[in-house]
């Protein structure tokens, strides 16, 4: 007998949507809602949530209370006055292209399985493409940017030197990469990974192109092999652009991998204004974006595009596993193309992106992208304006990086303990407003640089008064420190 | 402070803008851009969801898990491009247009949710999971601090330690799901690389002395993709024979591993598989971990597949040994019927993942935050953005009880002995091996080939009939079983038993089926 009740099941999908549409969709994105529920210590949430998993299973009544608890007690990240992350916002569209998805419930490993998303995939990656400026190429939808990042790098070091794959990285020179000290922290991570170490990452300031130059022959000399350049189109702190066609230049004359991380900036290749911050990109072997970050399209929804087409990402990636991939199939078996990854199993990424760029049109996800921007001058003109933001430099995208001096510190930069007090300023400030839950934005240091907020602008659903509120709001809870 | 607006939310009422949001607020032109607003229309877009949520129901839950239905709706790439119009343009289209397209990307997909699926590792529909799937779609969350998902950090921990109960680790461990039981095995081999010498991580693998590592012939391929990955070479990935059942052969095990000594190269990991992807074996586990003490090896224990039989009193001797392990892969996504992706990577010891991964990003993970950091689980992995797939498995989980995800995996496996048995009666029908799992081998011999002596020629001949029959079962949408070919066998079909909503007419249809699909042949 079928132990599944299907009209039960489905009465529960039901209601449970409803709920999710009031809690999650409505309330969540409703200004006069709060962005996080009242704070909770991780003990307190944890007996609140009721987290134990017994024996018994429970009834319908009590697990939509469950739905709804969960829904009560998560971060409201569509909220417009969620400006934490690089990702934020809802767009319908995307949003049931995830609801399909995630019902549908398949993998990308073979056409057999996947044979509408097989090739869907295909043409939002072709799509993606053309705006790097390539007509051909390749690519693949990874579980997010760290594993384009990684990809990249292993892309890069099967090509110098294919024999890696079966003999590892034994007897082989030392291999060194270059990336800035700005770059996101997946380089570090792959490089460790891909048994390179994080010692053979070369962090060198990009703007200062004599020292690049000056940093490879340093390599040259100590006997490390550089083989890749791992640059940064929006880099994650300040959103700053690499110069790529410098880049490219000492990447042509070197015979060096050149990738570029645009998971964050990427999205600036679908504006005509704005686009010029990746002059260059074309010349890449590889590019990485990120469509759930600026585009709105829902995690994860990462792509790795490659310049190559000579089939290097399935060569690199390729096992060749026979209960899978059987080269006897009734249709033509390229379409398998599970073996470019490093998956097996393999999520459909694609459908949301599709669905929305259907809906809007690349004119529609440029107006977003030009519309972020202009906010960003709107919140930066605001922030000149009153005393006490001070920028840490003109934001070139749309991460705006800005200290809150409080009154009592105004005018005492002098004094010795100038930076330690500032430096609790924006802790303080971020306490207070996840327990009031009025909005979320993230703090970090930089270098040498003390804690400074780092408020990112791009959701549709913002507004300039939540621009206007986000000043405000920041002025209320940190006047008094 | 902000005050909820609705007194009672059970009250269906559609949201209402903030009326003072555009009115109160004086536009404000940038660049020639009009600022006036958000420019989303929520009571349309909650429309469209609601819409699109009842095409869902409809077409990819009630229609897709009906028997009556097609499994799949065959067309050629071609023919499919066509039909789709993928192509992506400057200008949109109405909400209509993109309804019609949700049930179009339905109509032709594969239903894996149908109960005549039997093609991969994974299928059926767990409605509690694909709820928790929508919400966390909805909230969106990512798993790297507790301050941005604090719901979900507590979850995943919850299910990663009722999870380490059952492997049997009393002490607890750690662990994190990730992006699929391949990653998985990753983690794996590059925690047992760090534990072997830490000093890889800054310096890499190019001084380093030549690691080797050992697993079975039947094991899951993401093991050599992990090898060739992590810099030490498939070659370096040391295969070991497996028997008849498809178990790995311990005397070989211990054999390659004082060849490997002896040569001079460093042996610092055994992967063992518990449940192979294609016959459902599983090596030794408890013999395995005795050679890996011996020998100071680290084992891992590839469960992804069989790590469901831990749920079951009568199955999990299957893992017995289990505990002993260092590591362990779980993927809920497959027996146990969570949605896509749900994988847990465990490991006994409780530094070590954070050791291995951490790089200390100082913009996510800031030691000065007002909460205990320890909360922020973000560096234990390599992925920066991380989805919350523990979730899945726990609201089902709370729905079901141990008790009837127990009666699950019970019912799958007596499900694959009935089909074995069914097999073993038919004329036409071989089994490759009586099954130790849910996987169910075996080859159908048309009745053109019966009288075929073993050898040589039959092989041959057998060999073309599984992909005919496949083409056959795909192009009539009736059901989905993969073939494959094995060693030296020729294409044998593989049945994956899996969920309850199959039933014992199904297993009899699947036979019948191929019959009256090769029957010619």
């Amino acid at each position: 007998e079928p132990l599944i009740d299907h009209a039960e099941g489905q009465l529960f999908l039901t209601q449970a949507f409803n709920i999710i549409v009031e809690e999650v969709l409505c309330k969540g994105t409703d200004v006069k809602q709060k962005v996080c529920h009242e704070w909770k210590e991780p003990e307190e949430l944890a007996e609140l949530l009721d987290l134990e998993l017994r024996e018994g299973g429970e009834g319908q009544q009590k697990l939509l209370q469950r739905v709804r608890d969960v829904a009560k007690y998560s971060i409201k990240t569509s909220h417009p006055r969620f400006f934490n992350q690089q990702f934020a916002g809802v767009d319908y569209h995307a949003l049931a292209g995830r609801f399909l998805t995630e019902t549908l419930n398949t993998n990308l490993f073979t056409y057999e399985v996947a044979p509408v998303f097989v090739l869907m995939e295909m043409e939002v990656l072709r799509g993606l493409r053309q705006l790097v400026g390539w007509t051909e190429g390749d690519g693949i939808f990874c579980p997010g940017g760290s594993t384009s990042n990684i990809y990249a790098m292993n892309l890069a070091r099967y090509q110098l030197f294919p024999e890696v794959k079966s003999q590892g990285l034994y007897g082989l020179p030392r291999l060194a990469i270059f990336s800035s000290p700005e770059s996101h922290y997946s380089v570090k991570k792959g490089a460790a990974l891909l048994g390179i170490g994080t010692d053979n990452v070369i962090m060198v300031k990009v703007d200062d192109g004599e020292s690049k130059l000056c940093s490879l022959s340093v390599c040259f000399f100590q006997g490390a092999v550089p083989f890749l350049v791992s640059c940064t189109s929006g880099t994650t702190v300040k959103g700053a652009f690499d110069p790529l066609d410098r880049i490219a230049d000492v990447c042509d004359k070197h015979k060096l991998w050149m990738h570029v991380d645009a998971a964050w900036g990427g999205s600036v290749l679908f504006s005509k204004q704005h686009r010029h911050l990746m002059k260059g990109a074309d010349r890449a072997n590889s590019v990485a974006w990120n469509p759930h970050k600026m585009l709105v399209a829902g995690l994860q929804c990462s792509a790795l595009l490659l310049k190559d087409t000579t089939n290097l990402l399935k060569r690199c990636h390729s096992a060749n596993a026979t209960y899978l991939f059987q080269q006897d199939k009734f249709y033509d078996v390229n379409l398998d193309i599970g073996d470019k990854s490093v998956q097996c199993s393999r999520k459909v990424d694609c459908l949301k992106l599709w669905l929305m760029w259907k809906a809007v049109g690349s004119s529609g996800l440029a107006e977003r992208v030009d519309k972020a921007f202009v906010h960003v001058r709107y919140l930066v003109e605001q922030m000149k304006k009153r005393d006490g933001f001070h920028l840490l430099r003109e934001p070139e995208f749309v991460n705006v990086c800005f200290w809150f001096i409080p009154p009592s510190l105004r005018g005492k930069e002098g004094n010795a303990d100038y930076q330690d007090r500032l430096a609790k300023v924006a802790p303080t400030i971020k306490e207070r407003m996840m327990k009031q839950g009025t909005m979320m934005v993230g703090y970090q240091p930089l270098g040498n640089k003390v804690n400074f907020f780092r408020v990112i602008v791009f959701s549709p659903l913002v507004s300039q008064k939540d621009l206007d509120f986000f000043l405000n709001e920041i002025e209320r809870l940190g006047d008094d420190l | 402070m902000e005050r909820h607006v609705k007194e009672n939310p059970s009250e269906g009422q559609s949201p209402v803008t903030d009326p003072g949001h555009s009115v109160k607020c004086s536009p404000v032109v940038i660049d020639d851009v009009l600022l006036n607003g958000t420019t989303l229309d929520i009571p349309a877009a909650e429309e469209f969801i609601h819409q699109s949520m009842a095409i869902i129901v409809e077409d990819a839950v009630k229609k897709a898990t009906d028997v009556r239905e097609k499994v799949c709706e065959w067309r050629s790439p071609d023919q499919l491009k066509e039909l789709l119009d993928l192509g992506l343009r400057d200008g949109g289209e109405s909400d209509s247009k993109i309804l019609q397209r949700c049930r179009d990307a339905i109509r032709y997909s594969v239903k894996t949710t149908h109960p005549r699926f039997f093609n991969q590792l994974y299928a059926g529909m767990e409605p509690y999971s694909m709820v928790a799937s929508f919400i966390a779609e909805a909230l969106k969350p990512s798993l790297y601090t507790y301050e941005i998902a604090p719901v979900f950090t507590l979850i995943e921990d919850a299910v990663l330690r009722k999870m380490m109960e059952l492997i049997g680790w009393e002490e607890g461990g750690d662990g994190i799901f990730n992006a699929g039981g391949s990653m998985s095995n990753m983690y794996a081999m590059n925690l047992a690389r760090y534990n072997h010498s830490p000093d890889i991580k800054e310096f890499g693998l190019s001084a380093a002395p030549q690691l080797v590592m050992f697993t079975s012939q039947e094991c899951h391929y993401s093991v050599s993709k992990a090898a060739a990955l992590l810099g030490i070479g498939t070659k370096n990935v040391y295969v070991v024979p497996s028997d008849k059942r498809g178990k790995m052969i311990l005397s070989a095990l211990e054999n390659k591993i004082k060849a490997a000594k002896s040569e001079g190269a460093f042996p610092f990991m055994v992967n063992a598989t518990a449940g192979t992807t294609v016959l459902g074996a599983f090596d030794p586990i408890e013999e395995i971990a005795d050679i890996c003490e011996k020998h100071n090896l680290w084992l891992h224990v590839d469960a992804c597949w069989g790590g469901a039989a831990l749920m079951s009193k009568k199955h999990k001797h299957l893992l017995k040994g289990i505990h002993r392990a260092n590591s362990v892969a779980w993927n809920p996504h497959k027996m146990l019927m969570a949605c896509l992706q749900c994988c847990a990577f465990l490991v006994r010891d409780k530094t070590s993942l954070q050791l291995c991964h951490s790089s200390g990003a100082s913009y996510l993970f800031q030691q000065d935050k007002f909460y205990d950091i320890s909360y922020d689980t973000g560096d234990k992995s390599l992925q920066c953005s991380r989805k919350a797939d523990a979730f899945k498995f726990w609201l089902m989980w709370k729905a079901l009880g141990s008790s009837q995800l127990e009666e699950r995996v019970d019912r799958a496996l007596a499900m694959a002995r009935y089909l074995a048995e069914e097999i073993k009666k038919r004329e036409g029908f071989r089994l490759l091996m009586e099954p130790e799992f849910s996987n169910v081998c075996f080859w159908y011999i048309p009745p053109s080939l019966k009288n075929l002596p073993d050898g040589p020629e039959l092989y041959e001949k057998l060999h073309t009939v599984a992909p005919v029959i496949k083409e056959r079962m795909m192009k009539t949408g009736s059901m989905m079983v993969g073939y494959q070919p094995h060693g030296d066998k020729p294409n044998f079909f593989r049945m994956i038993v899996i969920s309850p909503q199959v039933s014992k007419q199904d297993m009899d249809f699947v036979l019948d089926e191929i019959h009256r699909l090769g029957k010619d042949l």
